[in-house]
């Protein structure tokens, strides 16, 4: 999971590997804030898998590749 | 990135499997790496905790069985406590006033969610090495043109954890 200047510097990284998805950061640091927002908190309680999908499809990162299970 | 929600399918199922005691060892565990600014030994967290260093090691090994902490391979020592990272890695934060380590561009800004502070980002393109930096600002980052990749699909992070 890594972040890289451009989609030009990916596709050179990749060599010809197959890729997998890509996000804007402005969306990545939407999604790791629901994501991650509690995880310092003594009041965390894990999530299930239901919930955790349930912020992806919240977010808009739906599809295959997304699919926690 | 994840922690706690891909072991078990079914919020009943995994309340019931983690034991309170091991959620306090969990939140003690985090509790003193925030302290810290590093991760905390099982001495340590037992020490806070009252109890023995074997209790810590198997609360901490069932804890990492529902993916809430990562341990070394082969010592039981904390590798990650996501989003940080117990390790140098290619990201690092700095927020609330210290410099963090964590596990990877989307835990970096993890680091700022649960701080719930602004920071700033620092890594390298993994490409051209050129480094990269991301002031996040009330959650929003200011480096637009930047790309993120996840190379790994979300079912199979867990099967390589540090890998993904």
């Amino acid at each position: 999971m890594n972040l890289f200047r451009s989609e030009e510097h990916l596709v050179r990284w990749l060599g010809g590997r197959k890729r997998g998805e890509t996000i804007s950061v402005a969306k990545l640091s939407e999604v790791a804030h629901a994501w991650l927002a509690d995880r310092f908190s003594p009041r965390w309680r894990p999530r299930s898998v239901e919930e955790s999908q349930a912020i992806f499809d919240r977010l808009g990162l739906t599809g295959d590749f997304w699919r926690l299970a | 990135m994840l922690g706690g929600e891909a072991a078990s399918s079914g919020r009943g199922v995994i309340l019931s499997s983690m034991e309170t005691a091991d959620l306090v060892t969990r939140n003690v565990t985090y509790g003193l790496f925030l302290a810290f600014g590093h991760a905390p030994t099982a001495d340590s967290v037992a020490r806070a905790l009252g109890k023995t260093r074997d209790d810590v090691e198997a609360a901490w090994r069932r804890l990492e069985d529902e993916h809430v902490l990562v341990l070394e391979p082969r010592t039981p020592e904390i590798r990650m406590a996501n989003p940080l990272s117990a390790v140098p890695s290619a990201y690092r934060v700095k927020a609330a006033g210290r410099w963090w380590y964590a596990n990877c561009a989307w835990d970096a800004f993890g680091v700022c969610a649960a701080l719930q502070v602004d920071g700033r980002i620092e890594a390298s393109c993994p490409d051209c090495g050129e480094a990269i930096a991301v002031e996040v600002r009330d959650g929003r980052p200011d480096a637009e043109s930047l790309l993120f990749h996840c190379l790994v699909p979300a079912a199979q992070w867990w099967d390589d954890i540090v890998f993904s």
